[in-house]
């Protein structure tokens, strides 16, 4: 009974988080009419030729070459993120160093920057460099463990894990790194996967930075290709086909956050967390 | 510490005025060369399709001059621009919108000017007055490609339904609101958000009223605080008059979608639209087939007809930086006046304002239904030609927080119209 | 004075510095750097076309008799301040509704995050636009448990909640973090505590929120900062009306950047968004006397 409830609970949750989604497919078989004028997910009649028509969206590239350049940025992207995350977090969790308020207070000050103040200046940067137009503006800073937040959540967990379990592996004759990728990083495995999760999301759905630094459209990743065909000052477009591309679009996002769920509640737990 | 944080400045002082365009322009040539040009525009999949294959096109004529297509939706595209065109990266050749030509180029100096180019770009096919619209402190910054006017749209089987004729005076569209009123539906529909149609009929209404214009080509205020105060009186009688609705029922109803989105349109509640001739498709797509036909513009009981607006829907325009400006004026030739290429364009950018390419999309009958409709009334009337300041976002928020203040009866209309003076002059003075 | 690193044995006081590295190298490109830009262009009048003028504080002083500044930088404590607390409360519920080992489960959790895929996709704007208009299924249910229809996006006072609840609705990434930290508290704890007879209501207070305090404290930093910039939503759905009642400084500070073409007031604004972040969390930190234990 009790069970029954749960199950009642999260299932009427599950239909509010879910209804759009169910709308947006729905949607790609609609008229823009029909789309406009009924909340109602179920379309008129199914054809499903729009997502012929939408993975050759008439920009003059496929979806597949897009999600290609999108894949071209996002998987550099993650490994830099985790990699510079994890070692810069691991740092200031657990070592004690000159200037480390500073940096600390840096690292922090960083995320409090609205981002479209920032965006100029690495445009003059990058274009000094002559890498507009590529991906190394969109790539490259991750690298340099600029997300605050990533590096800030990580120490967080860091700071979890008990400090004997260091001096233990110190004890047993691992170094700093080794203590690091055997000891410590096998226990806060679920956030390290989080943090590429989120990075590859929230890289998914970048609209902004792609829009400002790739020029060329044949290098367009998947978040720009679905605006390539908005026009809403002109004579408007078969809202359709723009919704099957963006359906098309969600797969990869739902499919690596599915794979990556059962991660986050698994792994090796140590007893007595601070 | 301090040798270091002090160079570091330095250095960015450096990295950043460097960022600045630089002031040498290179002179034409006379002649032209093997080189790539990039060329930017916005739009949608029609206009894109067809773009390619115009370049195409152009790539069979011209093997040595590579065209490199930048192409993207509107969303976003301005702000690119700004980004490129603000540190000397834009493309050869852009598609550009009319304010731009205030806010990239105040002086005339951010675009190249295009009277340099008359070797290669041939402007006999535009009449005298649509060529102004490029022309920016006697530069010629840009040439329209198309223009266009905003008119009114009506919803037939509404107006067949209530056996009412579509208005011709303005009288006759206040009129309206009773008969529609009764039905609890709406005669037309005016917004506050991106389209600013509200106070764009308001405006027309005092112009042809007053023969004042609202602002002219230089950016000088022509209304008075009493005029601006017509216009938000026009404007309040038509929502007492139930000819619209008010900025808070409209909202509730329609959230902040635009009015083709809107069920309360769909389904003919709302049967009137004031829309651009060269974007009014996406209100005939949500209706019936044929529906939605285009009304008169709007006469004083004298037959005045005055006041309305053209402006170019867009321009194109070459890089004050360009290194290739003959081959980019060739180019835009091409794109404008050749005949092969009208027919791949089309009306993909609106009815095309060079004679050369009209006249051919005349003969082959690719210029037909509301857009037809809509420039040949204008064509036939005495418009007054729309001033880019006036199209500035930022005058729009002016306008459109005034609306709402009186629509919201936070103030009465004198008030709001001389705060609204107010701020445009302020506004206005502080761009000279 | 020499000060004393406290490191374990044989690890040097360089070793912390090498690891972050990355961070030191990466903090003079892509935050010293455009930091020092941004706080240069505030003092000028940079419009994004001419050379910029120096004007000293002006943009500063300006911001003082700017009514729509004074309101935005209202709207979004007010907006911080309302969604920060609801932000925690929801996604700390599901967390732990989601952390339930039942069978299933799985597909609950991803569906639970989609909201937070989704993003500023169409679908969400045309949903908001359904369910909060006059007729919208919001009010449609209200009337139906007795409650007079709400004018949610016409009535200046309500629209912010719009806003507020789609930003709840996509509580995902919050809700991630929560679960990661559940997992580590060990399932002994609740049993010891079920044999001293507490029920579940009362070993949620007296162990899971005081093993979770520094996640959710993080949770709280990162939810502040992020509502104090918030931009998109009011963007997408509301356009900051009615009566810029949802006009959030995030987006004063992108109409400033793109639309009107005044970069200068733009960054200045930014600055002030800058300092007014870096307060409030100076004070969380402080008052949870978390500063003593970060620097550790």
């Amino acid at each position: 009974m009790k069970k029954f409830f749960v199950y009642l609970v999260l299932t009427v949750i599950a239909l509010i988080m879910l209804y759009p989604l169910l709308w947006l497919v729905g949607a790609s078989f609609k008229s823009n009419r029909e789309i406009y004028s009924s909340i109602w997910f179920m379309p008129e009649k199914f054809d499903f030729e729009v997502y012929a028509k939408a993975w050759k969206t008439n920009t003059g590239y496929t979806m597949g070459h897009y999600f290609l350049n999108t894949f071209a940025v996002i998987v550099p992207k993650t490994v830099f993120a985790v990699v510079s995350s994890v070692l810069t977090a691991y740092g200031f969790a657990r070592f004690d160093f000159p200037l480390k308020k500073f940096f600390f207070s840096m690292l922090m000050g960083g995320m409090f920057m609205p981002s479209i103040v920032t965006i100029m200046p690495m445009y003059i940067m990058w274009g000094k460099l002559g890498f507009l137009d590529s991906y190394v503006p969109l790539t490259l800073p991750s690298l340099f463990a600029c997300e605050g937040m990533f590096v800030f959540m990580l120490i967080q967990f860091f700071r979890r894990l008990p400090k004997e379990l260091d001096e233990a592996a110190r004890i047993d004759g691992c170094g700093t790194f080794r203590t690091l990728f055997y000891v410590l990083i096998p226990c806060i495995k679920p956030a390290v996967i989080s943090v590429a999760v989120f990075n590859f999301l929230w890289t998914m759905n970048d609209f902004l930075n792609p829009l400002i630094f790739i020029n060329s459209t044949e290098k367009y990743t998947l978040s720009l290709a679905l605006r390539t065909s908005v026009d809403s000052t002109g004579q408007g477009y078969e809202e359709c086909k723009v919704i099957a591309m963006s359906v098309i679009g969600l797969i990869p996002s739902i499919a690596v956050f599915a794979a990556a769920q059962k991660k986050f509640i698994s792994g090796i737990t140590v007893g007595g967390i601070s | 510490m301090r040798k270091i944080l002090i160079s570091a400045l330095c250095i960015i002082a450096v990295l950043y005025s460097c960022g600045k365009k630089d002031s040498s322009v290179t002179l034409p040539d006379g002649s032209l060369d093997k080189c790539t040009l990039r060329f930017s525009w916005w739009g949608g999949d029609d206009r894109h399709e067809a773009t390619l294959k115009a370049i195409e096109l152009w790539n069979s004529i011209h093997p040595d001059i590579e065209i490199k297509p930048e192409y993207g939706g509107w969303d976003g595209w301005s702000e690119k621009i700004n980004t490129q065109i603000s540190s000397g990266t834009e493309a050869d050749i852009m598609q550009i919108n009319y304010d731009w030509l205030v806010t990239l180029s105040p002086d005339g100096t951010g675009f190249y000017d295009l009277n340099k180019l008359d070797d290669f770009l041939d402007l006999s096919g535009f009449r005298d007055d649509v060529l102004s619209f490029g022309n920016v402190n006697g530069h010629l910054n840009a040439v329209a490609v198309s223009v266009s006017g905003r008119g009114l749209f009506y919803n037939s089987k509404v107006f067949e339904r209530l056996g009412v004729e579509y208005p011709s005076t303005w009288d006759e569209l206040v009129g309206l609101g009773k008969t529609f009123g009764e039905h609890g539906l709406y005669p037309l529909d005016l917004d506050i958000q991106s389209g600013g149609t509200a106070w764009y009929l308001a405006v027309v209404y005092v112009q042809q009223k007053t023969g004042n214009n609202f602002i002219d080509m230089n950016g000088n205020l022509g209304f008075s605080v009493e005029n601006l105060q017509t216009a938000l009186d026009f404007y309040k009688l038509l929502e007492d008059n139930h000819v619209i609705r008010n900025v808070r029922t409209r909202t509730d109803s329609d959230g902040n979608a635009a009015l083709y989105q809107s069920p309360e349109f769909i389904n003919g509640n709302i049967a009137g639209v004031l829309e651009w001739g060269s974007a009014v498709g996406k209100y005939e797509s949500v209706l019936e087939e044929g529906v939605l036909e285009a009304g008169d513009f709007l006469k004083d009981d004298s037959g005045n007809s005055g006041g309305w607006f053209v402006k170019p829907s867009l321009l194109y325009a070459i890089s004050a930086n360009t290194k290739y400006p003959d081959e980019s004026a060739e180019f835009i030739d091409f794109l404008l006046n050749n005949e092969e290429c009208a027919d791949i364009l089309g009306t993909s950018r609106g009815i095309p304002a060079s004679s050369y390419a009209e006249k051919r999309l005349e003969s082959t009958g690719k210029i037909a239904g509301l857009v037809q409709e809509n420039y040949e009334m204008l064509e036939s009337m005495d418009t007054v030609t729309i001033s880019p300041y006036m199209e500035l976002a930022r005058m729009k928020e002016f306008y459109n927080d005034a609306i709402e203040k009186v629509s919201y009866k936070l103030a009465d209309t004198h008030e709001v119209a001389q705060e609204l003076y107010n701020n445009i002059n302020d506004y206005l003075e502080s761009l000279k | 004075m020499k000060k004393n690193y406290h490191n374990s044995v044989g690890v040097g006081k360089y070793t912390g510095l090498v690891l972050i590295s990355p961070f030191i190298a990466g903090f003079f490109i892509f935050i010293l750097y455009p930091f020092v830009c941004s706080f240069v262009t505030g003092m000028t009048n940079y419009d994004n076309i001419h050379q910029p003028e120096f004007v000293g504080f002006e943009n500063y002083i300006n911001m003082f008799s700017d009514s729509d500044f004074i309101n935005a930088v209202g709207v979004t404590l007010k907006y911080t301040l309302l969604f920060v607390p609801l932000k925690i409360i929801v996604s700390l519920f599901t967390a732990l509704l989601l952390s339930l080992e039942i069978k299933g489960i799985g597909i609950f959790r991803t569906v639970f995050y989609i909201p937070s895929v989704l993003g500023a996709n169409l679908a969400v704007v045309i949903m908001w636009q359904y369910l909060f208009t006059r007729n919208g299924l919001v009010n449609q249910f209200l009337e139906i448990i007795g409650i007079s229809p709400v004018s949610w996006y016409g009535n200046p006072d309500c629209s912010i909640f719009i806003i507020i609840l789609l930003r709840l609705w996509e509580f995902g990434s919050a809700m991630v973090i929560f679960l990661t930290a559940l997992r580590d508290i060990p399932k002994e704890y609740y049993d010891a505590a079920k044999v001293d007879g507490c029920g579940k209501v009362k070993s949620f207070f007296l162990i899971t929120l005081p093993l979770l305090k520094n996640v959710i404290f993080m949770n709280i930093v990162l939810q502040t900062i992020s509502a104090l910039q918030e931009f998109n939503a009011p963007y997408m759905i509301t356009h900051g009306e009615p009566l810029n009642n949802t006009y959030t400084v995030g987006m004063l500070i992108y109409d400033e950047m793109f639309k009107y073409y005044n970069a200068g007031y733009a960054n200045a604004v930014s600055w002030v968004l800058f300092m007014l972040t870096a307060i409030v969390v100076f004070i969380m930190f402080r008052i949870t006397g978390r500063l003593k234990e970060e620097m550790q």
